[in-house]
C-alpha cells in the first residue's frame, strides 16, 4: 500500500521542555522552502535538542530555511549559536537562512550580537519567502 | 532566602521579571536584566557541578541580582572583549557586560559570585 502523503509534505512537532519546534515543507511561487516555527523559550537547557532538529533540516539541503520566531519569548546565547551554526552550514551548501518576527527579547540579542546583520530578519513569513 | 536553581532557567527568568517589575525597572531594561541573569545562570548549568543560587534586592536607586555557584572563573576579564559574531561561544558574559549598568565578579576556589546592577528610573 502506498503511504498517503501529508498535506504539508513534511511536518513534525517536537516539544523540548519549554520549547516547541514545528517544521513544515512549504512553497512560494513554485519555490520550495522549509519553515521552522519556534515557540516558548530557547536556552542552554534545550539547545542540544534544538541543534539536532535544525541539523536534520539542514541535512535535507533546503534552498531556503525560514525560522519563524514570533512565538519565541526568549533566546539565550547558546540558542543563538545554534542559529548561527545553521546559517553557516546553509551558506556553505548554497542555501539561505531567514528569520521572521522576533519578539522584543529575541530581537535584542540578535541586535546586540549583530547576528541580525549576518542573517536577514523579515516581518512576515511571506516577506521572507519572497526574499 | 536565596532561590536555588539547577536547570530550571525559565523559573529563574520568571523570578527576575517579577522583581524587576516590582522595582519599577522599565520593560526594555527588564528584558536586559532577564537576559543577563539567564546567561550567568546558564554558565552554572554548563560549568558548575552543583546548583546555583539567586538573590535579588532593590532600593530606590537600583535593583541587584546576585548569582552564586561553585564554578570557578579563571580569567577576570572574561566577557570584556567582544567575540566575533559567528564565534561558536563566548557571547554569554559579553552580553551580560553590555546590558547591565554594573557587573561585579569575584571568583576563588570556593566558587563564583556575580552581582548585576541596574539603575532604576528616578522617582519624583
Amino acid at each position: 500500500m502506498t503511504p498517503v502523503p501529508l498535506v504539508s509534505g513534511l511536518w513534525y512537532n517536537k516539544c523540548v521542555d519549554l520549547l516547541t519546534v514545528s517544521v513544515a515543507a512549504r512553497e512560494s511561487a513554485g519555490e520550495p522552502y522549509t519553515l521552522v516555527e519556534l515557540s516558548g523559550e530557547a536556552d542552554v537547557t534545550n539547545t542540544e535538542e534544538l541543534r539536532r532538529l535544525l541539523d536534520s533540516e539542514v541535512a535535507a539541503q533546503p534552498r531556503m530555511l525560514i525560522i519563524d520566531l514570533s512565538g519565541l519569548r526568549f533566546m539565550d546565547s547558546s540558542a543563538l549559536h545554534a542559529l548561527l551554526r545553521v546559517n553557516r552550514s546553509l551558506d556553505r551548501q548554497g542555501g539561505v537562512l531567514a528569520l521572521v518576527s522576533p519578539q522584543a527579547a529575541v530581537a535584542k540579542i540578535l541586535r546586540l550580537t549583530t547576528a541580525d546583520r549576518l542573517i536577514p530578519v523579515f516581518d512576515s513569513v511571506a516577506d521572507a519567502a519572497a526574499g | 532566602m536565596p532561590y536555588t536553581y539547577t536547570t530550571d532557567l525559565a523559573a529563574v527568568r520568571a523570578i527576575v521579571q517579577r522583581y524587576a517589575r516590582e522595582a519599577g525597572l522599565p520593560d526594555n531594561r527588564t528584558i536586559d536584566l532577564v537576559l543577563a541573569v539567564s546567561e550567568v545562570a546558564a554558565n552554572t548549568v554548563r560549568h558548575a557541578k552543583s546548583p546555583g543560587s539567586l538573590k535579588i534586592w532593590f532600593d530606590a536607586d537600583e535593583i541587584i541580582c546576585q548569582i552564586q555557584d561553585e564554578g570557578i572563573i579563571h580569567d577576570p576579564l572574561v566577557g570584556r572583549r567582544r567575540p566575533p559574531v559567528d564565534a561558536m561561544g563566548g557571547h554569554g558574559l559579553w552580553i551580560v557586560h553590555q546590558v547591565c549598568d554594573e557587573v561585579e565578579m569575584s571568583s576563588d576556589e570556593a566558587g563564583t559570585t556575580i552581582r548585576l546592577h541596574m539603575k532604576l528610573p528616578g522617582r519624583a
